[in-house]
This record gives C-alpha cells, sequence and structure tokens, in this order.
C-alpha cells in the first residue's frame, strides 16, 4: 500500500503522506523570502545587509526606528493575522463540511465590525457613551463584537445539538444583520469617522504596533498547539453524525471545543487587523489543493494563510502608487477564486 | 447463553413522535440477526438505539449486561460498529483513508498510528477485496464498491459487535449477495456478531440466524426463520398476501407473493 506511511516512537504514532508534508515546508520558504522583501522595500529602501544589520543592533536612529516601529511589527501582525485566519478557516470548513464556510459565517468577522464601528463612531459626541467607548478602545471592542456574535450563532444554530449546515444558514443571517448595524452606525458617524471605520472593516496592516501583535502571537501559541491535538477528531468529525458517534467521538462537544478554538483564532486576528477579506475562505481550500487531502489541512492552512497575507501586504504597500488596505488586495485575489468555487459546487450538483 | 446485546422495554422516538414503544430484544453473541417489518415501522430507529446514536426515551441498551450510555463512548466503539444507512464521507477521500478512519476508537491525538492499525487496514481491505482500489477515491468507485469500502471500515474498526442498517440498499442482487456473503464470511471466519436490517425477505431468512419482525414499533415476532416467515405473519406484518415455500437452494423460506393479478 503506497498511499500509508507512518512512524512509531515510543507511545507516539503518526502516520504521514509526503505531499502535505512538502506543501507547507515550501510554503514557510516563499513565506520567509516575502518577509525579508517587505522589511527591505517601501519608500526607505534597505538591502539585506542593512536589514540584517540593523536587525543585529547597529544603524543610525531612523533605521532602527523604520525596522522595528514600522515594517517588523507591521510584517509580523500580517504574517500571524494569516496564520491566524488560515487555521480558523480550515477548522470552520471542516466541521460545517462546506467549502463556502469560513469565520464570516460563524459571526466572528461581521460582529468584529460592528463592534469597531461602534467605537470609532461612538467615541466622538454622543456624550457618555463616548467615554466609555473610548475606554473600551478600538481591538477589544472588535474582539467582544466578534465573540459576542459567534455566541448568537451558535446559540441560535443549536437545536439538540449543531448542525453544520444549520449553522451556515444562521450564520448567514447573523453576518446580514451585524452588517446592517455596521452600515446604521456609519450613517450616524461624521464623515472623517465614516473613512477610518471604511478602512478598518476592509481590513488594515497600516501603523500596526508591537502592541496590536502580541495579542495574535498570543492567541496562536495557545489556540494552533490546542487546534493541532484536536486535528484527529477532526478528521472523524467530517463524516456524517452517526459515524462520527459510532467512532466513539464526543460528537458535540468536539464540535464545539474547536469552534472556540476557530472563533477564539479569528476573533483576535480581526482585531487586529481588521476582518482581511477572503483570507479564511480561499486559504484551507488552497491548501487543501495543494496537498491533496480530503479535508483542508491545518498546517498547511497556517503557512498558506501567513504567505498570501504577507505577498498581498507587500503588494498593498508598494506596488501601486497609494498605498492601498491589504484587505483590498485580498479582495481582489479572493473574489475571483470564490468565484472558481461557486462554479465547480454548480458543476458538481449537476453532474 | 447470556446475551452480548440487550434491549430492555426500549422506547424510542423523534420530536413528538413514537416510533419504538416498549420493545425486547436479545442479541446472542455469534449469530446473525435480521431486523425485518414494512417501511416505517422502526427497524432504523431500533438499530441505532441499539448502537447508542439515538438516545431512548425510555428502557435502556445493554452491552455485555452494562448500560451503554453509562459507558464511555470509545469503549463502545471498541466493541460494537455500526454501518449507518446512507454513511456520508467527505468528498475526495482515499478508500484506504476511509478504512484507515475505523481505527479512530483505537487511537489517541498523540498515538494517530500503530503497526495494529496497519494490520486491521490491510486485512479489513483484504477481506472485502477493495486492497486494489485502496488508493481511489469513494466518488470513482461504483455502488457496489463503496459499500464494500464502509464495510472496509466497519471491519478495521475491529469489533466483535456488528450493526449493518440496509448494508444492501440501493445494489442490483448480484451485489446484493455479493454484501452478504461477506457478512457471513464476517461470521463464520472472524466470529463476528451481526445485526442488519434488511428489506429482502428471502435474502434475510438466507443469511440470518434469527429474524425479528418489527410492526408499528413492536415486536410481532422472533426466531428461526421457518418460525417467522409464514404466511399469517406476513399477512400480520406487512398486509402481503403471500405463499411460502422452501427455497430450492438453501432450504430456507422462500416468499412468492400474489398480488392482485393472482388473486383468487
Amino acid at each position: 500500500m503506497t498511499a500509508l506511511h507512518g512512524v512509531r516512537i515510543g507511545p507516539v504514532g503518526l502516520r504521514f503522506r509526503l505531499r502535505p508534508l512538502v506543501v507547507p515546508l515550501v510554503a514557510l520558504a516563499l513565506t520567509v523570502f516575502a518577509v525579508a522583501l517587505s522589511i527591505r522595500l517601501g519608500d526607505f529602501p534597505m538591502s539585506v545587509g542593512d536589514v540584517l544589520r540593523v536587525l543585529a543592533g547597529a544603524g543610525d536612529a531612523t533605521e532602527q526606528y523604520i525596522v522595528f516601529d514600522l515594517r517588523l511589527p507591521r510584517t509580523l501582525t500580517g504574517l500571524l493575522i494569516g496564520a491566524a485566519f488560515g487555521v480558523a478557516g480550515a477548522i470552520t470548513q471542516a466541521i460545517s463540511r462546506n467549502p463556502l464556510a469560513s469565520p464570516d459565517i460563524l459571526g466572528v468577522t461581521p460582529g468584529a465590525s460592528a463592534g469597531a464601528v461602534g467605537v470609532i463612531v461612538l467615541a466622538s459626541g454622543f456624550g457618555g457613551v463616548a467615554s466609555v467607548a473610548g475606554a473600551i478602545g478600538l481591538p477589544v471592542a472588535a474582539l467582544i463584537g466578534g465573540l459576542v456574535s459567534a455566541a448568537l450563532v451558535y446559540v441560535l444554530a443549536w437545536r439538540r445539538g449543531v448542525d453544520g449546515y444549520r449553522l451556515v444558514l444562521v450564520g448567514i443571517g447573523v453576518q446580514a444583520f451585524m452588517l446592517n448595524l455596521t452600515y446604521w452606525l456609519l450613517t450616524i458617524g461624521d464623515v472623517s469617522q465614516a473613512g477610518q471605520a471604511l478602512v478598518w472593516i476592509t481590513g488594515s496592516l497600516d501603523a500596526r504596533s508591537w502592541a496590536d501583535l502580541v495579542p495574535v502571537a498570543v492567541a496562536l501559541a495557545v489556540f494552533l498547539p490546542l487546534a493541532l491535538v484536536g486535528a484527529h477528531v477532526l478528521g472523524a468529525l467530517q463524516f456524517d453524525d452517526d459515524t462520527v458517534r459510532n467512532l466513539g467521538a464526543r460528537v458535540e462537544l468536539s464540535r464545539f471545543a474547536l469552534i472556540l478554538i476557530a472563533v477564539m483564532l479569528a476573533a483576535i486576528a480581526t482585531a487586529a487587523a481588521g476582518p482581511v477579506f477572503f483570507v479564511a475562505l480561499a486559504t484551507p481550500q488552497i491548501a487543501q489543493r495543494l496537498a491533496g487531502t480530503a479535508r483542508p489541512p491545518l498546517v498547511a492552512s497556517a503557512v498558506i494563510g501567513a504567505l498570501l497575507v504577507s505577498v498581498s501586504d507587500l503588494v498593498a504597500r508598494t506596488a501601486f502608487p497609494i498605498e492601498l488596505p491589504v484587505g483590498v488586495v485580498t479582495a481582489v485575489l479572493g473574489a475571483p477564486y470564490l468565484m472558481f468555487l461557486i462554479i465547480r459546487k454548480r458543476r458538481e450538483v449537476r453532474a | 447463553m447470556t446475551p452480548r446485546l440487550r434491549a430492555e422495554e426500549l422506547r424510542l422516538g423523534y420530536g413528538d413522535s413514537l416510533v419504538v414503544d416498549g420493545l425486547d430484544l436479545d442479541v446472542v453473541g455469534g449469530t446473525i440477526t435480521a431486523v425485518i417489518g414494512p417501511n416505517g415501522c422502526g427497524k432504523s430507529t431500533l438499530l441505532r438505539a441499539m448502537g447508542r446514536l439515538l438516545a431512548p426515551r425510555g428502557g435502556q441498551v445493554l452491552l455485555d449486561g452494562k448500560r451503554i450510555d453509562k459507558m464511555p463512548t470509545r469503549e463502545v466503539a471498541r466493541l460494537l460498529g455500526v454501518l449507518p444507512q446512507s454513511p456520508q464521507a467527505p468528498e475526495g477521500l482515499t478508500v484506504a483513508d476511509l478504512v484507515a478512519r475505523g481505527r479512530h476508537p483505537h487511537q489517541a491525538w498523540y498515538r494517530q498510528w500503530s503497526s495494529d492499525d496497519h494490520a486491521a487496514i490491510d486485512e479489513a481491505l483484504a477481506m472485502t477485496g477493495m486492497t486494489d482500489l485502496a488508493d481511489r477515491t469513494l466518488d470513482e468507485l461504483s455502488g457496489g464498491q463503496r459499500q464494500r469500502a464502509w464495510i472496509s471500515m466497519a471491519l478495521a474498526q475491529g469489533t466483535e459487535l456488528l450493526l449493518l442498517d440496509e448494508p444492501t440498499t440501493y445494489l442490483d442482487l448480484a451485489h446484493q449477495v455479493d454484501v452478504l456473503d461477506l457478512v457471513q464470511r464476517l461470521h463464520g471466519e472472524l466470529g463476528r456478531t451481526v445485526v442488519m436490517v434488511l428489506h429482502d425477505l428471502n435474502l434475510a431468512a438466507r443469511y440470518a440466524d434469527r429474524l425479528v419482525a418489527l410492526r408499528a414499533g413492536k415486536m410481532v415476532a422472533q426466531g428461526r426463520p421457518h418460525e417467522v416467515l409464514t404466511e399469517d405473519l406476513l399477512r400480520e406484518v406487512f398486509d402481503l398476501e403471500a405463499k411460502v415455500i422452501d427455497d430450492p437452494v438453501a432450504g430456507t423460506p422462500l416468499v412468492v407473493p400474489v398480488g392482485t393479478r393472482h388473486r383468487t
């Protein structure tokens, strides 16, 4: 049998195939390259030697400022939110058994947008509300909005268990509600706030600092290992519920734990950079096709998500006369891909 | 003999409706039991409850004398395997991956592979004649091959008890016989205890040691095929006018329906 390889070391045993191992490694190499480019390029180009010199602690104050305060935190934030969205998307798609599902469907990103726009709009004016909104701060409001909205989706989709299909349907409803709430908030704010809010809900890495980076790094450090532990159950959760139960998996508990991981990752990433369109949706599908597996692979999704956001931000920052929000680039890349998926799906349904 | 699997005063239902009402059933180890009855009589519901996929409204299911709902679900999964009526797998899954998934109850997140797994998977594929198709994806297979792949998965699970919900649905007669011959071999060569829901009465009589006839969620008769498949019972359970003769090949009862055209 060619398809199955396994290794055993003591009580630890893993099954592996070559392609799913090679894909993340290649993607990782490309990501390192993209990160290196991203630190070098910009209004103030630097050579690799310059960057290495500055990283080692040398270089003048300007160079230090550009590398450590501008480019490095921005680049690394992009990298980490890409990884977080990738894993969150992979888990969501595996659980809902639907390649069109993403944390948007779980309510996370629309809820986070409503929370963030709420703070932006309400922080000025509106009397007492303003001080409260200002004190909460934008990332925290986004996080709360995302988590509340995800909880709403989960509770509304619950009917003696959560079914993947019902989760998607309820999620679309909550998404519509949150979007309209966001638009309403935009209309009551003044024009400059609306502009600021729109940049945020497009997803932007502009002026990200270490303070934005740290929560995402912590979230990944906590939830990525948990997701990898859960990956074994995730493989079983892809079958119909009777088959999953037959295999001795605790369906509702595992599903809840994995959805929680996806929601936390997506909410914290959204709080850091806004809902960067299509990353969570397209990444797992790209990873799955490249790795040739039957479900979105978690590690490959993390690395490809990081690569996608890194490259998109590099393009958004350097390819045009004006700097674009990264969400515009990922949307331009992602929209045709989404159409391709839908058309392919329709063909399958007809066939 | 003490039963391996036992249902006591089982009451089952979905939503507001009660499908099975007060049913007792003993499944003795090393036998093949076929559950028969008209559409909607609660056959599949009964099988799902016996395999702890459905929580009973009342009564209980005992596995080796212990309440199945009180046992850890992984422990149950190492003793009892259920093949649902129309199981669903993700797109693009290969036969080898499907069958390997049957090892889930024997694995943990840090131990996803062992030589036992390898042996069980190879054996399951060989037993069902799927070895050569191991690298195909499920959507590339014919209905009969797909059914054999799912049975392989249930086999790889390595359970002594197997509950099969209509393993022959959507298959032509030759493939039905093929699948049931396989079930017969699991029983004969590996000593598995099998409970299956079957629609074809003649095949049920041919392959099962015991028949259980249900109507409207109640057990009407159980016993050896000759005791259960009688002309009176067919009328009572299926509202079917039929002659029962001896199967010229196996000597088991053979149901020959009368139908309106030949009614006298």
